[in-house]
């Protein structure tokens, strides 16, 4: 009979059991598919070539078990919220504390089962795809790796167990200490918040010292190793919670003081932002945390792709040679962007190549040039023109030139036209390809260096030192891994980072309906009500998005002994980001206004 | 019909339920005006329609058919905008249920219907500050809703629907959820702003006691009025008697 009551109730609540379930599948697909990376040794052996990928990954999963739990508690307390009322009912009509207690644990743990199994369907599917995608663009192929793996699945499914059987306690606990009367008349009530000018003033310098320890330690990786990740880790939550509390609640404190909040609903929306930060202070550290997590990921695994053009491009001054270019490779060559195309005359001669000299004054070959920046770092690839006679005297050193040949074991020289011309030799030529952006052209110069590879077959020198396009592939199959990593992660740090703060929005709608419907009551425009709800769910995107990217800022410097340049060309990611978490945001206020808008009248 | 009628309702029906569901005819033909200045109630057994009607004058709900002039304007013809204008210029509202915004204080909860309008800042707090002494509730206006009694919030929330001086006031049951003291005072203030403002009160009540501050009261039965009954001068007491006589014969 209970049982029966339960299950009609959730009937009538379908909506909230919607947007309860829309979370946690959410929380547990992307546990997975981290898990999916991180539980896999092999795979980061293989593919994250640098020295600290396993403890990062661990930390990382450990970081993302915690922000799972703390969204796992947040989702219960909302079912706990939902259902408290329902259960003072049942005890009251004469149902026994144990029987109600068993039910409760029972709807828990049937929430989180379904809630895990359908995540894990979804992980599985979402891994598949996102990872399909990544490769069709970035190109790469990776070895031990599969969107169904068994650890992950194992892991995802133990810590969920373990996870809503707290939550089952926790719930039981509070089920049993409350008194019937409580549990009927509980209403979501809003406490007072008192500013206390100098306690938080105090708590927003702790947090701004903290943050700046966490900075730090991220700065002076080479000197803490390993033990920075987890300081940082500590002192960034907990300097960003306090930063949090203190600076929204004094702004918005200050602003109600002014001429401006009494102009239409502006001081309802800074009331309904100070209470909602109040409650919000927590999972808004999450996001801005999230936030810088995605951010970073999606960073470094871009600072990786841009490494590997850039280390292509610092091993030749050419992207690809092609001897005696036969019409169907000139066609291809057309189909190249940003190209540059120096074509040379060959003359082949016994154990010689003969160059035409005057060829090279009119269109010198080109040189990398290595400079080092004042802090010695090395600055971007830079190619100079070198003239006929440094190329004639250092002749053996120009492993780039040497490759125009072609083949190996031939001794280039020079010959003015008049010369050359009279060389008693067959005509070759080979055509210098420069292409700006080798990624961008991979296709059309994978088939030009196939073709080529048939037509001049040479024993491999390393593959490097004739044309960069051979160090490209080279490189990529050491770096794509990791790139690849940067990007999936940062994929699914923002998946969680909006489902997260969807959720925790969403979940408040109940309260918020009342509130907008009485607005719309007391003569409130529409128009007005959704510019209220347009800028109020802003500021809580806003906030810990701006926290994430100074986050970001900082905590590149933990790449630097990984990567060239960490920074180099961050407001590409910036920008893709933001664009990103701008489509959440409207998903998220168009949701609400659904939900949260008393209905049009025809 | 009257022109100076501040509220003339004409043939008012409304049926319940869509095309596929089952239909239910609250009201049957409702017609009555009020007066400026009048204090009108409204009675009637549970279900009669009484909470029916007061949203078709509020506007927060359309009749089948029929028309409400509210300062000679049909309020059942308007549409978005000029509906929330509409509540916002010319209506005060006190329900039964307080409707305050928890998240604002009482002072700002008065401030919503003027800041709406977009008055200035100034003349806001002047105008919250007179309809605080009036109602003497300074006191409570820098607290939240939570830390308010029952009849506490039911004064700001009257301060809230008189502030913006509106030609009509409209309660569903204000009193319903006070106990008879705050009742009392309520309903005496509503008495107060009723002769000292000229504002109009309608009120709807199933509450005797309630009703007896009324000038003229409506009974609703099944969806029609059935009886009227005016006080003519009389006193209070005695006006109390004539409505519990009138509900005797009229609940048969
Ligand atoms: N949204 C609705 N849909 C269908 N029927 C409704 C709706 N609202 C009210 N009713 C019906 O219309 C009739 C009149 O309801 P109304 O709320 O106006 O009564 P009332 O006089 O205010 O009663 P009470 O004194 O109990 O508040 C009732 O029979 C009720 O069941
Ligand atoms: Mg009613």
């Amino acid at each position: 009979m209970l049982f029966r009551l339960a299950l009609s109730n959730i009937k009538n609540r379908i909506r909230d059991y919607i947007v309860l379930l829309t979370g946690l599948v959410m929380s547990s697909a992307i546990f997975y598919m981290f898990a999916n990376l991180a539980t896999n040794e092999d795979f980061i052996k293989t593919n994250a070539s640098f020295k600290f990928a396993v403890p990062v990954f661990y930390f990382g999963e450990v970081l993302l078990a915690i922000i799972t739990f703390i969204y796992v508690m947040y989702a219960n307390s909302f079912l706990l919220n939902m259902r408290l009322h329902d259960y003072g009912l049942f005890m009251m009509l004469g149902a026994k504390k144990r029987r109600v207690g068993s039910l409760m644990v029972l709807e828990t743990l049937t929430v989180g089962v379904i809630a895990t199994a359908l995540g894990l369907v979804l992980g599985v599917a979402l891994t598949g795809g996102i990872s399909g995608l990544l490769f069709d663009h970035l190109g790469i192929v990776l070895h031990h790796f599969n969107p169904f793996y068994l650890k992950a699945l194992l892991t995802t499914v133990l810590l969920y167990l373990i996870l809503f059987v707290i939550a089952a306690i926790f719930n039981l606990q509070s089920l049993i200490r409350t008194p019937v009367l409580k549990l009927l008349n509980q209403t979501d009530s809003v406490d007072k918040i008192k500013v206390r000018g100098f306690g938080l003033f105090f708590s927003g310098i702790l947090g701004v010292v903290l943050v700046g320890i966490g900075y730090y330690v991220l700065h002076e990786i080479v000197v803490f190793q390993l033990m920075a990740i987890p300081i940082a880790l500590v002192t960034i939550v907990l300097g960003s919670y306090l930063i949090f509390r203190s600076s929204m609640t004094l702004i918005i404190h200050w602003l109600k003081g002014t001429g401006w909040a009494r102009h239409k609903l502006n001081n309802f929306t800074l009331s309904q932002i100070m209470f909602r930060i109040r409650d919000y202070t927590k999972i808004l550290t999450i996001t801005s945390l999230l936030f810088a997590l995605a951010l970073g990921a999606i960073t470094v695994g871009s600072g990786f792709n841009r490494q590997i053009d850039w280390m292509a491009k610092m091993s030749s001054s050419y992207t690809l040679a092609v001897n005696n270019p036969t019409t169907q490779e000139q066609k291809l060559m057309t189909q190249l962007t940003g190209t540059k195309i120096v074509s040379y005359d060959q003359k082949f001669v016994g154990k010689n190549v003969i160059y035409n000299e005057d060829q090279f004054v009119q269109n010198p070959f080109m040189v990398v040039k290595y400079e080092k920046a004042k802090d010695g770092t090395v600055k971007a690839p830079k190619t100079v023109p070198i003239s006929v006679q440094k190329l004639k005297s250092d002749v053996n050193d120009q492993l780039d030139f040497l490759g125009l040949a072609g083949r190996t074991g031939v001794e280039p020289s020079f010959q003015k036209t008049n010369q050359f011309n009279q060389i008693n030799a067959n005509n070759n030529s080979v055509s210098v390809i420069t292409v700006k952006n080798i990624g961008v052209n991979r296709d059309v110069l994978t088939k030009l260096n196939n073709l080529q590879n048939k037509a001049h077959p040479q024993e491999s020198i390393s593959g490097i030192g004739v044309g960069s396009f051979q160090a490209y592939l080279v490189i990529s199959s050491m770096y794509g891994g990791l790139e690849f990593i940067g990007y999936f992660l940062g994929i699914a740090f923002l998946a969680m980072l909006a489902s997260c703060l969807m959720f925790k929005i969403l979940s408040g709608t109940r309260q918020d309906a009342i509130r907008y419907n009485l607005l719309s009551k007391v003569g409130t425009r529409r128009s007005l009500l959704r510019q209220s709800i347009n800028r109020e769910i802003f500021v809580l995107f806003a906030v810990p998005g701006i926290l994430g990217i100074v986050d970001v800022l900082f905590g590149l410097q933990m790449f630097k002994p990984i990567l060239d340049k960490p920074y180099y060309n961050i407001q590409y990611p910036i920008l893709i980001f933001i664009g990103l978490y701008l489509i959440y945001y409207f998903l998220t206020t168009w949701l609400y206004k659904l939900i949260v808008l008393p209905k049009k009248k025809k | 019909m009257n022109n100076q009628a501040i509220v003339s309702v004409s043939d008012l029906h409304k049926t319940y339920g869509g095309k596929n569901e089952k239909q239910y005819e609250a009201l049957k033909g409702i017609n009555f005006d009020v007066q400026p200045g009048e204090f009108v109630g409204i009675m009637g057994a549970s279900g009669s329609g009484k909470t029916t009607l007061l949203n078709m004058l509020a506007t927060l709900d359309r009749p089948t058919s029929g028309s409400v002039k509210i300062n000679d304007q049909d309020v059942t013809k308007l549409k978005g905008n000029k509906i929330a204008d509409f509540r916002a210029n010319e209506i005060g509202f006190i329900f039964q249920d307080f409707n305050l915004l928890e998240t604002l204080t009482a002072e700002e909860n008065i401030a919503l219907p003027l800041s709406l309008q977009g008055v200035r800042r100034s003349a806001i707090n002047q105008a919250v500050n007179a309809v605080a002494t009036t109602l003497s509730i300074e006191d409570l206006l820098k607290k939240y809703p939570t830390e308010l009694s029952g009849g506490q919030k039911q004064r700001v929330a009257a301060a809230r629907a008189i502030v913006h001086k509106p030609a009509l006031l409209l309660g569903d049951e204000p009193t319903g959820a006070l106990d008879s003291n705050s009742a009392r005072e309520l309903l005496e203030l509503l008495t107060d702003i009723n002769q000292k403002q000229g504002v109009s009160v309608l009120l709807v009540t199933h509450d005797p006691f309630s009703a007896s501050f009324c000038d003229r009261i409506l009974f609703i039965k099944d969806g029609v009025i059935g009886q009227e009954l005016k006080r003519n001068g009389d006193s209070r007491t005695e006006f109390y008697q004539n409505i519990l006589e009138k509900l005797g014969t009229f609940e048969q």
